[in-house]
């Protein structure tokens, strides 16, 4: 037994193995954005119910999942049912808005009625709140805690479990490490 | 009825690679005869299994029959024919029937063309190999099973990834790619028996050699056409871009080009030999965890394919097949003693070593750039992604240093030189050197990189050109120029072709240089009539049309390109739209002159408005890329031709 050669085999190839366990979880395509760990910007956007405009102000003091969507993107549409889900099972605590990005009212009724709902839409028809926030496609989703801060970003579809996962994260008041 | 003999197809050749495997084992442990002709037989009963099943799966997507899974993943009655058949590899389950295939016809021409062998390795190498077949059919028989049955079929399917039905180059790039893949399992089974045999000799070497070459010749044809796919398609005007994917395919081939010239070592000189060995078994690893990169979802990449369950499966095979390595490396490489040494000082031998180094160096360094975001998303749970200015800062010294030594290694003799004769070799290279210089300085180049690469680049191919000529040189003194030749080829082939390879590889890397230091861009929006200036040409958007095309509709612009005036040519860059797919697939257009590229990508169109953004580039020396590429591959498979052996061996006094 060549006692070097082991050592330097296991030095090299353990920490790799590891470090490739460790990372079996890792979701690449979570982007951060700069606005995590900095507050919410506000927006005061119309309800596609007609009612009052919604603002973000009206919502402090629960956590609020902001989702950004559209009905001619199919990974929006492919999450749809999940966060109605979510919305429906995290009660009270947790606030989900959807803001409809570059789409029709009508469009986004007719949707609305084949898929259900479950939570407040509001239109954002000069893309302002989707500027504010730094969107670049959709889906993404923004995970804004109760007094208001940026804690996390998702781009691209959700699913169930991960929503499920990302919502308790939320809902548990800041535990996350220093980012 | 198809997915259920697609299943016992895969199960049988599982049971045939366990089994094989075993029998292999057994068989060289206890130097039973009669064992070692059944893992041969199980062998060949593998390959013939697994050969069946693809065959099977192609006929199933050609149908096509979408009562097997992958077919109604993948499958789709619009597609033309050979898009049907590039599906076989265009996804997950897919690419690992497909991995078996090439594994197949690797094992079976190994084992049929050592045949006739009775040497102590053969039985351990096969039993290595059928190990690695026989984890590929348990990912086909359970995690990734491609033959699943679809109780109700549906009518139409999908079709494969719209990015792999865009270009003709993505039914090429991937079988190259998993040739060289795959391939390196062949040289690990050697290497692995080598240590287990605890005998490296000249026979077993030889066979090494060819066997390693193989593999690394389809990886590097597989990595310059990657990169040719990517300039074609991907419409950014580059080639390579360090992604995490391009990168696991360049490990194992700077690990196997550093074996390869290692081998040199241990066959002049019988020194090495445990270096050569654990290079090959490392550059297997590579690959291995160059599959699990692309199939776990753990990177981003082009090449990722979805998320995939058989992340944890490959990720626990590579932990198996390392720790068995560093074992029997362990165990066992002080069987394999040096019985020569090294010629000291600056010599042959040195160069040759120093460079080894620098091949593993690059390697560790393109590893450690590869997988830092991995190490600070688990310490730290922060994102970041490791990009060019990384490697380029880090590997253009390398690749530098290397080209350095590709001039001065072959320039210096085996034995050591005397002063006198040291100089006029290493003298007369300087002249070409300058002169390559000078070129590139009058062509504008300004960058310390490029100028240096051409530089060292001159050198080299002076020192390539001279090994090439030096036998038929000789020769023509007393021969006549086509006997000078068929002499040189007969008895200088394996020299000559080394260098041609060289030469390819010097081409390449010049290409690069200039190519990435002296592009010139223009992005620009522009109306139907409007022309623009970029270098030396004038472009002039004429307008664009809507076509269908069957499996895809295509917005097409055309682009008249003239020079002084006078009209060169039109170009097309186009969008197209596949039914699958929600964004576009952009083509770019290129018109390639020795050169210089010009290279036309659309970022936007508007058929009705008769307007479009457009990117341009003019890309310097680009296509000198692919024509190394092939000289490369010409040079290697001239070193793979049989040789007629005739003469004493080189070595034996022939250079000096």
């Amino acid at each position: 037994m060549n006692r070097r050669v082991l050592l330097v085999g296991l030095a090299v190839a353990l920490p790799l193995v590891v470090l490739l366990v460790a990372s079996l979880s890792r979701d690449p395509t979570r982007i951060d954005s700069p606005l995590i760990g900095r507050a919410a910007p506000a927006f005061r956007l119309i309800s596609l119910d007609g009612g009052d405009p919604l603002t973000l102000q009206s919502l402090r003091g629960r956590a609020v999942v902001v989702n950004f969507w559209a009905t001619w993107c199919v990974p929006c549409v492919a999450e749809h049912a999940a966060l109605v889900q979510a919305a429906q099972s995290s009660g009270t605590r947790v606030a989900f808005v959807g803001v409809v990005y570059q789409d029709q009212d009508s469009e986004v009724r007719a949707f609305l009625r084949q898929h259900g709902a479950s939570y407040p839409m509001v239109m954002d028809p000069d893309g302002r709140a989707a500027i504010a926030y730094g969107v670049y496609g959709v889906p993404e989703t923004f995970f804004i805690s109760a007094d208001g801060i940026i804690v996390n970003k998702q781009t691209g579809t959700l699913t169930a479990a991960r929503l499920e996962q990302l919502v308790a994260e939320l809902a548990r008041p800041a535990e996350r490490g220093p980012s | 009825m198809t997915a259920a003999i697609g299943r016992s197809l895969v199960l049988l050749s599982l049971f045939a690679a366990v089994a094989g495997s075993v029998v292999a084992f057994g068989g060289a442990a206890y130097r039973n005869t009669a064992a070692q002709r059944w893992a041969r037989r199980l062998l060949a009963l593998y390959s013939a299994s697994i050969i069946a099943a693809n065959l099977l799966m192609v006929w199933a997507l050609l149908r096509p029959d979408f009562s097997v899974g992958y077919v109604a993943a993948v499958g789709s009655r619009s597609v033309p024919k050979w898009v049907a058949i590039v599906s076989l590899w265009s996804s997950l389950e897919g690419s690992i029937l497909f991995w078996g295939l090439v594994l197949a016809v690797y094992l079976a021409i190994a084992a049929w063309t050592q045949r006739a062998s009775q040497s102590d390795y053969m039985p351990w190498a096969i039993g290595v190999w059928l190990s690695t077949a026989a984890f590929f059919s348990l990912l086909l028989s359970g995690p990734a099973q491609p033959f699943t049955t679809v109780p109700l079929p549906p009518s139409d399917g999908p079709g494969p990834n719209a990015l792999l039905q865009n270009h003709l180059l993505m039914a090429i790039h991937p079988p190259f790619l998993y040739a060289g893949y795959v391939g390196m399992t062949i040289p690990f089974g050697l290497a692995a028996a080598a240590l287990l045999a605890g005998r490296f000799g000249p026979g077993l070497q030889r066979t090494l050699r060819t066997w390693l070459l193989v593999p690394w010749m389809f990886l590097t044809i597989a990595i310059v056409l990657g990169g040719w796919w990517a300039y074609e398609v991907l419409g950014w005007g580059g080639y390579w871009a360090w992604d995490p994917v391009e990168n696991a395919s360049l490990l194992p081939w700077l690990t196997a080009t550093a074996a390869l010239h290692s081998a040199l070592l241990v066959e002049r000189r019988a020194v090495l030999k445990g270096w050569a060995v654990t290079l090959v078994m490392a550059s297997f690893l590579l690959t291995i965890l160059g599959t699990f990169m692309t199939r776990s979802g753990v990177f981003n990449s082009v090449h990722s394919f979805t998320q995939s369950p058989i992340g944890p499966t490959i990720l626990a095979f590579l932990a198996l097949a390392t720790v068995f390595s560093v074992l029997l490396l362990a165990m066992r490489i002080d069987t394999l003693a040096p019985e020569g040494q090294l010629e000291p000082g600056f010599t042959r031998d040195t160069l040759l070593l120093l460079g080894n180094l620098l091949l593993v160096l690059f390697a560790f360094t393109v590893l450690v750039g590869t997988v830092f975001p991995l190490i600070v998303d688990a310490l730290w749970h922060r994102q970041m992604s490791v990009g060019r200015p990384y490697f380029d800062h880090m590997v253009a010294p390398l690749g530098v240093a290397l080209l350095l030594l590709k001039g001065l290694g072959p320039a210096l003799p085996w034995r050591r030189p005397n002063r006198e004769r040291l100089l006029r070799t290493l003298g007369w290279p300087l002249v070409t050197a300058g002169l390559a210089f000078g070129t590139a300085w009058a062509a504008g180049s300004r960058s310390p990189w490029a100028l240096l690469v051409a530089f060292f680049a001159g050198y080299a191919v002076h020192v390539a050109l001279r090994e090439i000529w030096l036998p038929i040189g000789q020769r023509l003194r007393v021969l006549r120029l086509h006997h000078a030749l068929a002499e040189a080829q007969r008895t200088g082939r394996r020299r000559m072709a080394a260098h041609v390879i060289h030469l390819g590889a010097i081409v390449i890397v010049v290409g690069v240089a200039i190519s990435s230091t002296m592009t010139v861009s223009k992005e620009v929006a522009l109306a139907s009539g409007e022309s623009f200036a970029l270098g030396r040409y004038t472009l002039t958007f004429v307008g664009a049309e809507v076509r269908s095309e069957g499996h895809r509709d295509a917005v097409v612009a055309r682009v008249d390109v003239a020079q002084g005036g006078r009209h060169l040519a039109s170009l097309t860059p186009r969008m197209n739209y596949y039914a699958s797919q929600q964004t576009p697939i952009g083509t770019p257009a290129v018109r390639s002159t020795l050169f210089e590229d010009l290279y036309l990508s659309l970022l936007s169109v508007d058929p009705a408005r008769q307007t479009i953004g457009l990117r341009a580039l003019v890309n310097p020396m680009v296509s000198w890329i692919w024509a190394g590429m092939i000289l490369m591959a010409i040079g290697a498979i001239a070193l793979l031709l049989p040789a007629r052996r005739t003469l004493p061996p080189a070595g034996a006094g022939g250079v000096a």
